[in-house]
């Protein structure tokens, strides 16, 4: 007998994603996650078109994690041009990621998770019953949205993020208001992590094998260097050697893995990695949670991301007083194409991305390869949907499929 | 109440996001709106009829072709935000260059996903649109301007006027002048040129003004050292379709 479950459109995730799972006599059969989103053609868009255009055209990717597609295209073409930019410029790209990780952050944890937990539909009718809850939601993307725009240009797709660096800078003024706004955030977000600290997470652990993060203290630098926690390290160039993407004919997002395994990347396989080098506030904060880390519980990932809310206003606050201190008149490299190939990679919220970019001498592309964040997660997911399916065997269709939809935007694909 | 649809085809969700960035208005129209579908944002996502329908993205796969059609049949108003929705997007701005096969082996290789696919088109090669609030992504005070509007009986009126207008209410220095490309004198205004105010030249992202020079442009684009098809690929970049051809040839014959 055949028996089957199908969630058509996942709600509250960015995109378009469909769950199928299939029993037969019983027994689960398959399990499918499919992405079926239309292709943007990024690799191909990208080809004959000016170094300086590539930033630019990649931040369409993703209307929330613009900031981490144009920055991977930057530090890709620096790399194939031998580009080394001004510390005034990691600076403020640093700050640009702590503006990114609040309103991704917050947009994820506020209007598309927690309706799962209170028991709504979705925030606007959350916020009938729990004004103030909403409101905190709003007051973080808000301030995380101030920092993009002041530094970018605008909340979404900043023109100003370029390759060297920037056309501009904000004056030192609006940058001391930065720095005032984060440290205001702070028992706003103090509050964010108690809460979801404190939600009624589904018992689950993942067999998922391999976790995956940049070798960075935490997201608001940067870095080369991947490790996993199979303890294995390799670098930017590396990467598509150790990460192999195929394409399944069920999804439009193509499926990654890890030296042929699933991996997890992410806020909670970060914090999972990385969490001992958090900034000493959170770590303090953190050791007072009910929830405990590491942890295989993919559910933890809100909990995970509140961490990461923390620690990025803590660390916006130490990166504006640098900015401060430093030569805000230098805030542009010089950038001259040369023929060759440049790799970057980035931790963006929903876990860590990587662009290639070839080069002629005259500075066209030839060719690029973007591995995105949905990608690689797509078959440690599917892992995690089998063993949900299989631990909570025995509650009704209505309640399995509730928690397969929690699960998938646990991950905020 | 009224009832609103929020719907997204093939796009970055960039548009959404900024309708959820839109705070107080949506605090104000608790209570005469009901969001009816929008499932970015929330479940139980009806598709009844709807007093007004915004869509975000672009035609791609034949499931955007069947949600629009169906949006279409229901809605009252049918409002397209954003540039993928109103000419195609950045998917679209290689169309005529290549054909589907080219595109699609450029990404899958040999291999081809199950979901039939098109070229990225805009709304309107599909349906009849009522409004357009090109934008990459839409500007959030249009937006505001827009539910206003309609919900008092009033036709929003968006003048095709160059961004140029805008860059002199700002009181920006002109970026042209300075020796830096900008596509403010050919581009639909409306955003309140942000991207010109931090010195980078406006990348056309809302689209074509009325009566556009593209030749003009182009000229002085040439003088600045943005020669050929670079310049007219940095003009197409946002426009796609809406980038006359004409134009294009006299440059050919200009530059290469």
């Amino acid at each position: 007998m055949r028996r089957e479950l199908s969630i058509n459109h996942l709600s509250r995730v960015e995109g378009h994603g469909a769950v199928n799972i299939l029993f037969e006599n019983e027994r689960l059969k398959e399990i499918r996650l499919r992405f079926t989103e239309g292709p943007r053609f990024f690799e191909f868009i990208t080809r004959e078109r000016l170094y300086s255009e590539i930033p630019k055209i990649v931040s369409r990717i993703c209307g929330i994690c613009y900031v981490s597609h144009r920055l991977a295209s930057a530090f890709a073409v620096e790399d194939a041009f031998g580009v080394k930019v001004p510390k005034t410029v990691e600076l403020l790209r640093r700050l640009l990621v702590v503006g990114e990780f609040l309103e991704s952050h917050a947009l994820h944890l506020y209007f598309l998770a927690l309706p799962d937990y209170m028991g709504y539909p979705g925030a606007i009718q959350m916020a009938k019953d729990y004004p103030n809850i909403v409101k905190r939601g709003f007051k973080i993307k808000e301030v995380g949205n101030r920092i993009m725009k002041l530094i970018g240009g605008k909340t979404v797709h900043g023109e100003n993020i370029l390759v060297g660096g920037f056309a501009s800078v904000p004056q030192k003024e609006s940058l001391e208001r930065v720095g005032n706004d984060l440290r205001a955030l702070i028992p706003e977000l103090e509050a964010t992590l108690s809460l979801f600290d404190s939600l009624d997470y589904p018992e689950f652990e993942s067999d998922v094998p391999v976790s995956v993060s940049l070798d960075s203290r935490d997201v608001t630098e940067f870095s080369d260097l991947v490790v996993t926690s199979d303890g294995e390290r390799f670098t930017r160039k590396e990467y598509e050697l150790f990460v192999k993407e195929e394409v399944a004919s069920y999804s439009t997002a193509k499926i990654s893995r890890l030296n042929g395994k699933p991996f997890v990347i992410g806020p909670l396989a970060r914090v999972n990695l990385k969490g001992g080098a958090l900034h000493p506030a959170v770590r303090e904060e953190m050791s007072l949670l009910k929830t405990k880390f590491p942890s295989k519980n993919s559910f933890y990932n809100n909990v995970a991301r509140a961490v990461e809310l923390l620690n990025a206003a803590y660390r916006g606050v130490e990166i504006v007083e640098e900015l401060l201190e430093s030569d805000l008149e230098s805030f542009n490299a010089s950038v001259e194409p040369v023929e060759g190939t440049g790799y970057g990679v980035k931790e963006a919220p929903r876990g860590t991305l990587y662009h290639r970019y070839s080069f002629s001498k005259d500075g066209h592309c030839t060719g690029a390869n973007i591995i995105t964040p949905t990608a690689q997660l797509q078959s440690a997911v599917e892992e995690d949907l089998k063993n949900l399916v299989e631990s909570y065997s025995s509650v009704s269709d209505r309640e399995l499929k509730k928690l397969a939809e929690m699960l998938v935007r646990a991950y905020d694909p | 109440m009224v009832k609103v649809g929020v719907m997204g085809l093939t796009g970055c969700s960039g548009c959404q996001c900024e309708i959820l960035n839109c705070e107080d208005a949506i605090n104000r129209l608790i209570g005469r709106v009901e969001f009816s579908y929008f499932p970015l944002a929330q479940d139980s996502n009806g598709f009844s009829d709807f007093d007004i329908l915004f869509v975000e993205g672009s035609v791609s796969t034949e499931l955007d072709r069947e949600k629009l059609i169906e949006g279409r049949k229901r809605a009252k108003i049918l409002v397209a935000v954003g540039t993928c929705s109103c000419y195609g997007g950045v998917q679209s701005q290689r169309n005529d260059e290549a054909s589907l096969e080219e595109m699609l082996r450029a990404v899958y290789g040999e291999k081809r996903p199950e979901v039939r696919v098109f070229k990225p088109a805009p709304l309107s090669e599909v349906v009849e649109v009522d409004y357009e609030l090109p934008g990459c992504p839409m500007d959030k005070k249009q937006f505001v301007y827009t539910v206003a509007s309609l919900l008092n009986g009033v036709e929003p009126f968006f003048p095709k006027i160059p961004v140029c207008h805008e860059c002199k209410l700002s009181e920006n220095e002109c970026l042209l002048l300075n020796g830096i490309p900008c596509q403010g004198p050919v581009s639909f205004s409306g955003c309140g040129a942000p991207c010109t105010a931090q010195g980078v030249g406006c990348q056309g992202c809302r689209g074509n003004c009325d009566f556009p020079n593209f030749e003009e442009l182009l000229s002085i684009y040439d003088r600045l050292g943005l020669k050929g098809e670079d310049a007219v690929r940095f003009l197409k970049v946002f426009r796609g379709k809406t980038l006359p051809k004409l134009k294009e040839r006299s440059v050919d014959e200009k530059g290469a």
